[in-house]
């Protein structure tokens, strides 16, 4: 049985197959099918200040491959999670990493403020819409994600600041250098692709929001090339997702420079989808005669 | 307690206009099904990663019937499936019309709605159910041989071209003070529900009434946030884990 242990930023997780934010709530739903201490990691349903009720419905679309969503952050609030949801992760031993979306930059430093020391890594969501950008992500451009990327890392004394990229920018590896600079202790890529999917017979999109970020099978080669391109940009470990579906996929993406994944569609197609990546990983490296998943990060020709 | 099985299709065919019920053979019994819980079926095309969620109809044995309308891709899909296909079942899904203590209850349907409250009607056999179903046209009336189970059977379609003429509603407020229902359960259309609640407000008839709904899907298991409904305190509720059933009043319809 090959070691699947991995270390990022000084987290110790039993292995790198993380459930990707907002496809596993705060873990309570996939407990009742299994228990969710056998997963590397999750990174939380993403968290506001303030509770959210989210889009009108429908949230969701499909096309060949990939899905879209517009859930549009419904959630608790952040006080919610630290008080209801985080003492659940923290009995189930589980790596827990908490997704925060804000409105404003001093959103984000408020949360961060909260949630440092109590949870193990924090995941910058800075791809929904902000004040501080007009409107526009605080993703898009360079200097507002080194910008957030300071404003978090100031507030985070003991916790490790993971910033997720969106792939919806002129230069995903220009962003990510500009998170490095910011103080980013890790990258994590790539959020939903924004599609939308009509229906050709009401003439009008499927999802309510009109647009959706687009995730699955269908989006994974592009998201393996980001993937790629950013670990060689920067020096802090990368987290790759983006359609992983088997343990072969994930291995694809820590050969590219990834040191763990995020699954996140998968678990909708199979909602046992976890564990089994877990255990086809650990499969792939015994038949490859490798005992250490580590020794396969970074390793493409 | 939820489980992902491997079932194998034992019948898939046409029951009406445009609607099928799928047989699937389970390994294991599928008697503790409750009327109104779902499934998420796998399709058999490998790119859809979407399951379909569907009510169970009939539970019997090891065997589940399930009722879709073909309306895209992926119950387009779910037409080729042959017997003998294997596909992986998620279940059971949901809540179900929990019907303890009631002894009369009144049945709304309409279209693909009243498969959810066939299972409902098979499972409770000490209640004494009167159903009023209503139909587009006669095209689309189907499963008449489970609605005769109940004490009594109303059956409308909107253009007359079997049993009344008009729709369930109306049907069912007609008679709503000739019995004396304890309880009412309904599926079916979103306008068809909503009409039901506001007529039931006007008529200020205080029978609870508990509806079953039915949105797009994401997970099934009510982790994702996909398809939640508003409810009438002004937050959001799960349709798959807090309902799919829900206390008419409580819900924004």
């Amino acid at each position: 049985m090959a070691d699947l242990r991995v270390e990022i930023c000084g987290v110790k997780f039993n292995n790198p197959v993380i459930a990707a934010s907002g496809t596993y709530g705060f873990g309570r739903e996939y407990n009742e099918l299994y228990d969710i201490s056998v997963i590397g990691g999750i990174s939380t349903k993403g968290v506001t200040l303030e509770p959210r009720l989210g889009n009108p419905v429908p949230r969701i679309a499909e096309s060949s491959s990939v899905i879209l969503n517009a859930v549009g952050l419904q959630n608790p609030g952040v006080d919610h999670f630290i008080k209801y949801d985080l003492p659940f992760l923290r009995e189930k031993g589980v790596v827990t990493i908490a997704n925060v979306a804000g409105s404003t930059l001093e959103d984000y430093g408020h949360m961060c403020k909260k949630l440092d020391g109590l949870v193990d890594m924090v995941e910058l969501n800075i791809s929904c819409p902000n004040v501080k950008a007009g409107g526009m992500a605080l993703g898009i451009k360079p200097e507002n994600v080194e910008e957030v990327s300071r404003v978090a890392k100031r507030e985070l004394k003991k916790t490790p600041l993971i910033v997720k990229l969106s792939p919806n920018v002129e230069s995903i590896a220009v962003n990510a250098m500009a998170a490095e600079m910011g103080g980013a202790d890790c990258l994590s890529l790539v959020n939903t692709f924004t599609g939308m999917v009509i229906d050709i017979e009401k003439r009008a999109p499927v999802i309510a929001n009109r647009t959706g970020g687009v995730s699955g099978a269908g989006i994974k080669p592009i998201a393996v090339r980001m993937v790629y391109e950013v670990a060689r940009s920067v020096a802090i470990p990368v987290i790759g997702m983006g359609g992983i579906m088997t343990g072969e996929d994930a291995i694809e993406f820590m050969m590219a420079g990834a040191v763990a994944v995020q699954v996140g569609t998968a678990n909708f197609t199979d909602p046992y989808a976890m564990p089994r990546i877990i255990s086809e990983m650990s499969d792939w490296l015994d038949r490859h005669g490798i005992d250490n998943v580590n020794e396969i990060i970074n390793t493409v020709k | 307690m939820i489980k992902d099985l491997i079932s194998t299709v034992k019948d898939n065919r046409v029951i009406a206009e445009n609607v099928y019920m799928i047989t699937l053979v389970l390994p294991e019994s599928a008697e503790s099904f409750h009327g109104g819980q779902f499934v998420n079926l796998e399709t058999v095309d490998k790119s859809l990663l979407l399951r379909r969620p569907l009510g169970v109809c009939i539970a019997e044995g090891n065997e589940l019937s399930l009722c879709y309308q073909v309306k895209g891709k992926g119950t387009k899909k779910l037409t080729e499936a042959k017997s003998g296909d294997k596909l992986k079942v998620l279940l059971p899904l949901g809540n179900y019309f929990d019907l303890s203590g009631y002894k009369k209850v009144a049945v709304v349907g309409g279209g693909v709605g009243i498969f959810p409250l066939i299972a409902a009607i098979r499972e409770n056999k000490d209640v004494e159910f009167h159903a009023f179903m209503g139909f587009r046209n006669k095209s689309a009336v189907c499963l008449l041989n489970e609605l005769e189970k109940c004490r009594s059977l109303t059956v409308t379609t909107d253009d007359g071209s079997y049993g009344k003429k008009g729709n369930a509603v109306e049907a069912f407020l007609s008679e709503a003070e000739n019995f004396d229902f304890d309880a009412v359960i309904s599926c079916g259309p979103p306008v068809m529900l909503k009409a039901l609640k506001q007529r039931l407000a006007e008529r200020d008839i205080k029978t609870p009434c508990f509806v079953s709904l039915e949105e797009r899907m994401g997970c099934g298991v009510g982790a994702c946030l996909v398809c939640v409904c508003k409810t009438a305190d002004g937050k959001n509720a799960r349709v798959c884990k807090d309902g799919p059933v829900f206390d008419i009043n409580k819900v924004v319809l």
